[in-house]
């Protein structure tokens, strides 16, 4: 009977294949969804190549709750809040972030008017945004040391390091350097110190980035096991 | 009383494959047996033919392959004629019991019938009642692939399934021809032309299912994989563009964008205002319409409230965003009415409501941009469901040793 109904079903949704699985919530787009592109530098890029109206006819997948076109919206930032982030709390995640930007600026802003001379006070940066994208930059590790087992003893060997790679270790060195701290101090705060230290080239991140390069060049040595 | 009605005739057409498969009680082997609906032009010409004593008693022997060929196909005829009547017989019935007259009742008219005699709670297609011409209920069968001798036709016959290795063997032989025309290009000195490529982003390839009713063949998830891979490296040579029609007869067109299909005109309201209502916005378990007014001084209302309906700045942020990216948000007014599901629910059926409206107040360009940047796509993703055995919807419990 089952074997029956097999077949009963086999030659309806061969006949009737538009209509099969028509009924199944999805839960994700199907591949052939392109990604959306609504930022405005990258949709005048696609218009100066002709692409767009070419674009226009392919299904594209609606942006995330988290993005938008607005000027305000940036995806490093957004990046941070995410890892800020502890069990999807992102309002108070953005929040923290927010309030470490007020805190960023607003220590700009005394050294600005501290400042004696006009080169003195054009030096100083006052965007917050654009300070944690130096620190970030700053931060990124050049090399990274893997574990690799010859002979039954484990070398560092050093090794090129995705872009991908990079960019999570310094945020997460970032953050790492900020929990370290006394329970007195707010995450703002310290957090706000951190990215300024790094954006000058200075603290514990640079410090922890130099390091892991410094031994990097001492293990330079079995740089040869990674292909041998 | 309609139901006991309906049975008496149409059990046979709801139940189609019953008959069928006490014939062949294996289903396995209905799929194997090959025979055709169009047997008409072989058997007539066997009879022909059979009567023909002298060509017969030469040697002209039918193989016993093509005889038991022959009673099969003279089966199926019979079975789906005899399918055919009682098709015809259920659909008056049907008319009759509508009150309409069934000289013109439809196939239509026979799913709406059906639809309302038989109100189906179930969601899967396949196990709701149905009523079809016979055609469609059963599939497509193979015409005989050999002769009164029993010599196959086709040379690729004793590979079980001839017309699938055949597709592939050809898109084998066109790729050779490709490579043999790229030395003669590159002897040449000739660099291959960068808009002759073929353009397959609006396309897709056929599913599974749609193949196997191409070829009239049942082929393996295997298989199919194999057919992706060999067509999509056939697609992907720069000089494809020869095998166009090749390529193309194997890829499916993708559903055309109707987001610059069916623009609503505007309707007018008492002050003299343009206005477009969108209704069943949804996102999430939200659901709400929105109402676009212009022109407007930007004014937006969310349930009687102004953005602040939204605590969260990310909330409010979606609520901007088509009005922002479309450079409408100090020409138009907006008025929602929202119900259901939190605030990214509720925001993201808003912005989805705010670019659906704005279509009738924006140009083509704009909205194509619409278009690219995504925000009409309706986001029709619900959360998936947990399943029995494991912690969530995909997670796995810790793999423990023992």
């Amino acid at each position: 009977m089952s074997g029956n109904l097999r077949f009963l079903n086999k030659s309806i949704t061969q006949s009737l294949c538009v209509l099969s699985r028509g009924y199944a919530r999805r839960t994700s787009f199907p591949d052939y969804y392109q990604n959306p592109i609504f930022r405005k530098d990258e949709q005048s890029r696609l218009i100066e190549e002709g692409e767009l109206s070419r674009r226009a006819k392919l299904p594209v997948k609606p942006p995330t709750v988290y993005e938008s076109s607005s000027v305000y919206h940036d995806p490093l930032v957004n990046k941070v809040i995410n890892h800020v982030m502890e069990k999807g709390k992102k309002q108070l995640a953005r929040s923290l972030v927010e309030k470490a930007f007020e805190n960023i600026k607003r220590k700009q802003i005394e050294r600005y008017h501290l400042a004696s001379s006009p080169d003195e006070k054009a030096k100083i940066e006052l965007n917050p945004k654009d300070i944690l994208h130096k620190a970030v930059e700053n931060s990124k590790p050049l090399l990274q040391l893997t574990p690799i087992k010859r002979g039954g003893i484990t070398y560092q060997v050093p090794g090129p390091i995705t872009e991908r790679r990079s960019l999570f270790l310094a945020i997460k060195w970032l953050l790492e350097a900020t929990y370290e701290k006394e329970k007195q101090v707010h995450f703002p705060e310290q957090f706000a110190w951190e990215v300024l230290e790094a954006a000058n080239n200075t603290g514990k991140v640079i410090k922890r980035k130099q390091d892991l390069h410094r031994q990097c060049e001492a293990n330079r040595a079995y740089a040869h096991y990674r292909w041998q | 009383m309609f139901q006991s009605g309906i049975k008496s005739f149409s059990l046979r057409q709801l139940l189609p494959a019953t008959k069928l498969c006490v014939n062949y009680k294996n289903p396995l082997i209905c799929a194997s047996i090959q025979y055709s609906t169009k047997s008409v032009d072989p058997s007539k010409n066997v009879l022909n033919n059979l009567t023909d004593w002298e060509t017969l008693s030469e040697k002209k022997k039918i193989s016993k392959a093509m005889k038991a060929y022959l009673e099969r196909a003279k089966e199926h005829d019979e079975f789906m004629k005899q399918q055919q009547i009682e098709y015809n017989i259920g659909k008056r019935h049907l008319a009759n019991m509508m009150g309409e007259d069934p000289e013109t009742f439809t196939q239509k008219d026979v799913d709406r019938a059906i639809e309302y005699l038989f109100p189906s709670g179930i969601y899967d297609p396949a196990a709701r009642p149905l009523m079809k011409p016979p055609e469609e209920v059963f599939p497509a069968r193979k015409a005989a692939e050999f002769d009164e001798a029993g010599r196959p036709h086709h040379f690729l016959f004793y590979t079980g399934k001839p017309n699938f290795f055949k597709l592939l063997h050809d898109a084998a032989d066109n790729l050779q021809q490709l490579y043999n025309f790229q030395d003669k290009v590159i002897r040449k000195k000739a660099t291959p032309d960068p808009n002759g490529k073929l353009e397959l982003g609006s396309s897709l390839w056929l599913s599974k299912d749609q193949l196997e009713q191409v070829l009239v063949e049942s082929i393996s998830d295997l298989e199919y994989d194999n057919f992706k891979v060999v067509m999509e490296r056939l697609a992907a040579f720069p000089y494809s563009y020869r095998y166009k029609d090749f390529i193309e007869k194997y890829r499916k067109p993708l559903v055309s964008q109707k987001f610059a299909l069916e623009i609503p005109k505007p309707s007018y309201d008492d002050e003299g205002r343009a206005f477009v209502t969108t209704y069943e916005c949804l996102r999430k378990d939200s659901r709400g319409d929105v109402t676009i007014r212009s022109p407007g001084t930007g004014k937006i209302t969310i349930n009687g409230k102004d953005l602040t309906y939204f605590e969260d700045v990310q909330s409010r942020e979606q609520v901007m965003f088509p009005l922002i990216f479309s450079g409408m948000q100090d020409r138009v007014d907006v008025e929602c009415n929202i119900e259901g599901g939190g605030p990214s629910g509720q925001s993201g059926a808003i912005r989805w409501g705010i670019a659906w409206g704005l279509r009738s107040f924006v140009d083509k360009d704009m909205l194509e941009k619409m278009q690219v940047a995504g925000i009409l796509t309706r986001d029709h993703r619900r959360r998936e469901r947990k399943k029995p055995g494991q912690p969530g919807a995909r997670k796995k419990p810790t793999w423990k040793k023992r």
